[in-house]
């Protein structure tokens, strides 16, 4: 009898038995357990909370529930002895494959099932912004692959234990595994994928082939291990070396699964996502390289050509260089560690290069050296998938026809150790995009469409002041507002454009940036350019601002985020937060040397926000949500153990150390710091008072050669001393 | 040893009669056959000599002391072998009936178990673990634990099955050994073994009693009643109960019971089993 | 009675179910051990009794499942095929059961010896604290009554339907979810987290209101009169 037969014979028994229906009756009601009590993934996009948690939890209880099925079915069939009589018609080994197919086959009828019952459910609660093929990718990738290598699993223990008990206990563990100590894992959380949310208004390429590729190498994994354990299956009255030794001897049978193993460990050594950046974040050694010494950078350029079909990029950066020095120089560049280099030129000649292995901040060092002549210009060519540093939140560097982010070393090498000629140096930009797509550089630069070429890409072009660039592209409409004198160019995905008109969030900009000129007058940089670019950014979980621009997550701007009334004040908060930076933030206005000190840009604006959030939504509701938040959290801070007693601290591993350590420090910055300002507040004299104290601070000459604001600067502008702002 | 059974009567709670009215007298030493039917109620019968149940009806006396008030005592001199039972697989051989005769309070164990280990020829398997026997070696530490410590009293439920042949006479032969001092009760469905080793028979019918006595009593019953013809002379005679059927060289040669044998049938002197087959048979009819 | 005791623990814990438990056990300590408890809680130190208890109270589910897995090695169709033979032997069913039921706990107790070791081992290895006095009295307050209760329970369901013991098994996780009273805070672990905190002084030194105390008297009472009622039950279910 052959397995196709087999296969069907064994489906149809499997169909029959009310286990069977039982188990695809609850994993495909399980997706409702990720609308309510298990939600791995912390965004609030629509798509996180409708699509991406119910996936999960459809994945994981599937998984758990399909693997007992597995279990229990290979082990009824023992108990009820029927492999006796089964196993003197047809190999065991023919029997184990049937049976594991039928089980796929339910598998995958019920990921079909949870597909067809879950489709209306989804598409009315996420709304608008509602997309078939995230949706179809999302149970498919999310739930539907956890199933199959739930399968896998379970019939691996079983067939190599033989015992039901110790087969649930190992699974159990291999499980829970990934639902614990793994979870944080991305390549190791084989059953619950390490996604922390999908984006409603742009696309989900990476996330969802970070997860592709991860569900592909535990496949190849366990289907490998799978054919070892099927080996494994008892014949002749052997035990299971025995039986592994007998079926081996068609040693097509253990390469096949040695070949399985093999790909899933290269899978696994050569993802291209992540890099390996070095995760003490208190380590800035590229930033610390001393400037080398007579050599400047006049100009930069680069001609960049993503293919958004593949997630790559390609690209050739020129950079003008002066070398005074009289010698041959080594330069170094910062560039996305998934990019390769194939040719660096120096005035038309191949340069040397190398690329360091040490990677940092999602940078590695690429290094080469310059001839000893006065002009040079060095080109390189790299090209390569852009990696990311944060395996627990993947997706941020999103590049696809929907929407493109290319930060810094991602966009073109950077230049770490030189220095710009006196007078700055600018760089020029030019990018080929598909035709719907709007370069919006993250600066004051405007891009432009130079040319067109015949498939309908555009080549955008804009130039910049310094030696790098952000930009971001996508499917972006634009709203010009006006408000405090200047013109705000609120730039937001065209798929969300319905939902923003009818929230008003354009009023929602204006009132925020009508109190920030209000009360501390215009920034300087919107003062040259009179505009200010406001972007909404693919989901991220936090925004950030330069001169010119702010980039505000699309979280902010969700249906339910707009519309909630109940919410009140937090509807919006972290886009208030994130448009306050403007004022308070940008880099000439703190130093960053002292990443210890509470005194940082965090203070001042999340005292700002709650002076907004309080004129908005009302004192109750600030008092609440910012000072109660902020007294709490200080209190824990100097009630905790380790900041009494630092002394352990010290002695725990440097991983747990630094974990500990990194979220006690957020808390001087976001609690302290406003509780701080707070008491300043009522020390000058109440708000009108303060206001005064910040617009002059606001409005201060800086000092070219220190331009920030100090702690100092700020006691002295209220009269006060550093023991009088202390927290009693 | 002695043991009365007085009017015991077994109902189950879904109503099920096992038992109606039943009353022997067993008396050591002697070996005694109890058979019956499926579902006669020997295993009842069973269970209530091991106090297992407590009869709905009637009393058990031990030498002459009601069971249930000296159940303990009792099962100091029982060994007890079911027909279905499990073994602790994760033990070895010794180990399990090492633990049993811990439960026994046995104070000789270890030359105990290695007697009964070699009355029940597993020698070989006495450190193996049970997980690893067959089912006829699982028969026999069964038996083995039935057998340790002596127990004046034994009772064996199908002891044979599932053993090859000579096993079977070997076990047979040791059942008929240990009962010349001892009292052990043998239910099985094989009249072979009963018709070898019992010296008296009990035979059950729907919970009733329908025979007590020796084999060769129940035989003298059913003379005159078992016969053999050939089936070419046979009408459609009624009342005739074919008890076996070979074919030959000249023909169909049948044997058969029956209260009243027909011209055409040669009568025959009747086996046990004849007698036992004649006695249901006549049950049925009745 | 010592040998079926040594006996029955050797099927117990001489085992691939119970490696693996042990397994699963270390893993799961080892993850709350590195995540939670190097935190401490309520402010105290991870090494505080708080934080010590906190860390029991997140095993215990673990422990009382292992508990009744345990228990289900006497109540499961094979363990009830094999009563047939050891219901018909003259030791009483009473000794038995208690020698069957010392198993069991020995079981538990190595499972929770397992716990308390491995948080030595943290305590050692991570701040070189060895200072295991102040940690008996909330070990024994919190591990305990539980456990006892939960043999006891256990023990009783099992004889009344094996599939019982099963359902009781998931009982500290659903503990755990519900808003309990104050008093009954050791059952989902909120106790160690809330009443530190209403001591109002840094590093309070271990103690539980007479409440709390009460009920988990109540509740290791309780497990004493099961256990000591069940093999009764047995006799009487054997009829």
């Amino acid at each position: 009898m052959n397995v196709i037969r087999l296969f069907s014979l064994e489906l149809v028994r499997l169909v029959r038995s009310r286990t069977t229906w039982l188990v695809v009756l609850l994993t495909a009601l399980s997706p409702a357990a990720g609308l309510g009590f298990y939600q791995p993934a912390v965004s609030t996009t629509m798509n996180t909370l409708y699509l991406a948690n119910p996936a999960m939890a459809g994945g994981a209880a599937g998984g758990i529930l399909f693997s007992l099925l597995t279990i229990f079915e290979l082990d009824r069939l023992r108990r009820s002895r029927a492999d006796l009589l089964t196993d003197a018609v047809v190999s065991p080994l023919t029997t184990a494959l049937a049976r594991l197919l039928a089980l796929l086959a339910v598998a995958g009828l019920t990921v079909a099932l949870t597909l067809l019952g879950w489709f209306p459910v989804s598409m009315v609660r996420i709304g608008s912004v509602f997309d078939g093929g995230d949706y179809a990718l999302a149970y498919l990738l999310l739930m539907g692959l956890a199933l199959p290598l739930s399968v896998l699993a379970g019939g691996c223990a079983y067939q190599v234990t033989c015992r039901r008990e110790l087969s649930i206990v190992l699974f159990a563990a291999f499980a829970a595994l990934s639902l614990t100590v793994w979870a944080g894992n991305w390549q190791l959380c084989w059953l619950n994928p390490c996604v922390w949310a999908l984006s409603d208004d742009f696309s989900n390429f990476r996330i969802f082939r970070s997860v592709a590729w991860m569900r592909l190498t535990w496949l190849a994994a366990l289907a490998g291990m799978w054919g070892f354990s099927w080996l494994c299956i008892r014949r002749y009255g052997k035990g299971a070396l025995g039986s592994l030794a007998r079926s081996a001897r068609r040693i097509y049978r253990p390469i096949i699964a040695l070949a399985l193993l093999a790909c899933a460990g290269t899978a696994y050594a050569a993802q291209p996502f992540l890099d390996h950046s070095n995760p003490d974040l208190t380590v800035m050694s590229f930033y610390e390289l001393p400037d080398v010494e007579g050599v400047a950078a006049l100009r930069c350029s680069a001609k960049v050509f993503p293919d958004t079909d593949a997630g790559t990029v390609t690209g050739r950066a020129c950079y003008q260089f002066e070398n005074t020095s009289g010698q041959a120089r080594t330069l170094s560049f910062g560039i996305n560690p998934g990019y390769t280099v194939s040719r660096v030129q120096a005035n038309g000649v191949d340069a040397p290069f190398t690329v360091s292995a040490y990677q940092e901040y999602n940078e590695a060092r690429l290094e080469v050296t310059i001839p000893a002549q006065t002009r040079v210009e060095v080109s390189v060519a790299y090209s390569g998938f852009p990696q990311e540093s944060l395996p627990t939140m993947q997706g941020i560097n999103e590049l696809s026809a929907d929407y493109l982010c290319l930060e810094n070393s991602a966009l073109l090498p950077r230049p770490m150790n030189v220095r710009s000629r006196e007078g700055g140096c600018r760089t020029v930009v030019e990018i080929t995009l598909p035709a719907s797509m709007t370069a919006i550089p993250f600066s004051t630069s405007e891009a432009a469409v130079v040319a067109e070429r015949e498939d309908g890409a555009k080549i955008w072009r804009y130039e910049e002041k310094g030696m790098g660039s952000i930009l971001y592209a996508g499917d972006y409409v634009r709203q010009d507002i006006e408000a405090g004198g200047i013109t705000i160019q609120f730039y937001y995905a065209r798929k969300h454009q319905a939902i923003m008109e009818q929230a008003g969030a354009a009023d929602a900009v204006k009132a925020v940036v009508d109190y920030c000129v209000r009360h501390y007058g215009l920034p300087a940089a919107f003062g040259t350019s009179g505009r200010l670019k406001l972007i909404q950014s693919r989901v991220r979980s936090s925004g950030y601002a330069v001169d010119g621009a702010s980039l505000l997550d699309e979280e902010d701007f969700t249906a339910a985020n707009l519309a909630d009334v109940e919410k009140g004040g937090g509807a919006g908060e972290v886009m208030i937060h994130e448009l306050v930076h403007q004022w308070w933030g940008l880099g000439r206005m703190f130093d960053l040397d002292d990443p210890t000190s509470p005194w940082s840009a965090e203070g001042l604006t999340v005292y700002t926000t709650y002076r907004i959030v309080k004129e908005l939504y009302g004192e109750a509701y600030a008092r609440e949500h910012y000072i109660g938040q902020w007294k709490q959290a200080v209190d824990d801070y100097y009630l905790n153990f380790y900041v009494r007693h630092p002394a352990y601290l010290e002695l725990l591993p440097e991983g747990e150390r630094l974990g500990i350590s990194n979220n006690l420090s957020g808390m001087r910055w976001y609690s302290e710091m406003p509780l701080k300002i707070l008491k300043a507040e009522e020390l000058v004299g109440g708000e009108a008072a303060m206001d005064r104290i910040l617009y002059e601070l606001f409005q201060r000459e800086p000092d070219p050669m220190y331009p920030y604001l100090t702690y100092e600067d700020f006691l002295t502008a209220c009269g006060l001393t550093e023991e009088e702002l202390e927290l009693g | 040893m002695e043991l009365k059974i007085q009017g015991v009567g077994m109902t189950y709670p879904n109503g099920k009669q096992a038992l109606k009215d039943l009353n022997l007298e067993l008396k050591s030493p002697s070996l005694i056959g109890l058979l019956g039917p499926n579902g006669a109620g020997k295993s009842t019968l069973m269970k209530l000599l091991v106090a297992a149940l407590l009869p709905t009806a009637g009393t058990i006396l031990v030498d002459g002391q009601p069971l249930v008030k000296h159940e303990r005592a009792f099962k100091e001199r029982l060994g007890y072998l079911p027909q279905e039972f499990g073994l602790f697989d994760e033990l070895s051989v010794t180990q399990f009936l090492d633990y049993m005769a811990a439960l026994k309070g046995l104070r000789q164990p270890k030359a105990a178990i290695r007697e009964v280990i070699e009355s029940v020829r597993l020698e070989e398997k006495a450190k193996a673990k049970i997980r690893t026997l067959s089912g006829g070696q699982r028969q026999r530490v069964g038996i083995a634990q039935a057998l340790l410590g002596n127990p004046p009293f034994l009772i064996l439920d199908e002891p044979t099955v599932g053993l090859d042949p000579e096993e079977r006479i070997h076990f047979r032969n040791l059942f008929s050994r240990t009962a010349q001092d001892r009292l052990v009760l043998l239910s099985t469905h094989i009249i072979e073994d009963v018709q070898s080793v019992c010296d008296q028979l009990v035979v059950i019918h729907q919970g009733r009693s329908l025979f007590t006595g020796t084999p060769e009593q129940l035989i003298h019953l059913a003379q005159g009643h078992v016969g053999v013809f050939w089936e070419r002379d046979a009408g459609q005679e009624q009342g005739l109960h074919i008890t076996a059927r070979v074919n030959t060289g000249q023909g169909i040669r049948c044997r058969a019971v029956a209260a009243q044998l027909p011209a055409f049938v040669k009568v025959e002197e009747p086996t046990l089993e004849d007698a036992y087959l004649y006695l249901l048979s006549r049950e049925v009819s009745a | 009675m010592g040998k079926i005791y040594r006996y029955e623990c050797r099927r117990l814990l001489w085992n691939q179910f119970f490696a693996g438990l042990t397994v699963v056990l270390l893993l799961y300590g080892a993850l709350v051990l590195r995540g939670v408890t190097i935190l401490g809680v309520s402010h105290t130190a991870p090494f505080s009794p708080w934080s010590f208890g906190d860390y029991l109270s997140r095993m215990l589910p673990l422990l009382w499942l292992g508990a009744l897995t345990l228990l289900s090695f006497f109540t499961s169709p094979k363990a009830r095929r094999a009563e047939v033979l050891t219901a018909a032997a003259s030791m009483s069913p009473r000794r038995y059961a208690l020698a069957r039921c010392l198993a069991a706990l020995t079981g538990t107790a190595l499972l929770a010896l397992l716990c308390l070791g491995q948080a030595a081992l943290f305590y050692g290895w991570y701040f070189g604290w060895y200072g295991w006095g102040s940690l008996a009295f909330p070990t024994l307050v919190t591990l305990v009554p539980p456990l006892v209760f939960a043999m006891g329970s256990g023990w009783l369901l099992g004889k009344l339907r094996p599939w019982l013991l099963y359902a009781w098994m998931p009982a500290p996780f659903v503990c755990g979810l519900l808003p309990l009273p104050e008093a009954m805070g050791l059952w989902n672990g909120s106790f160690f987290i809330r009443y530190p905190l209403t001591l109002e002084r840094l590093d309070p030194a271990f103690s539980a209101p007479v409440s709390v105390l009460l009920v988990q008297c109540g509740l290791l009472a309780a497990g004493i009169g099961l256990l000591a009622h069940s093999p009764v039950k047995a006799v009487a279910e054997r009829r």
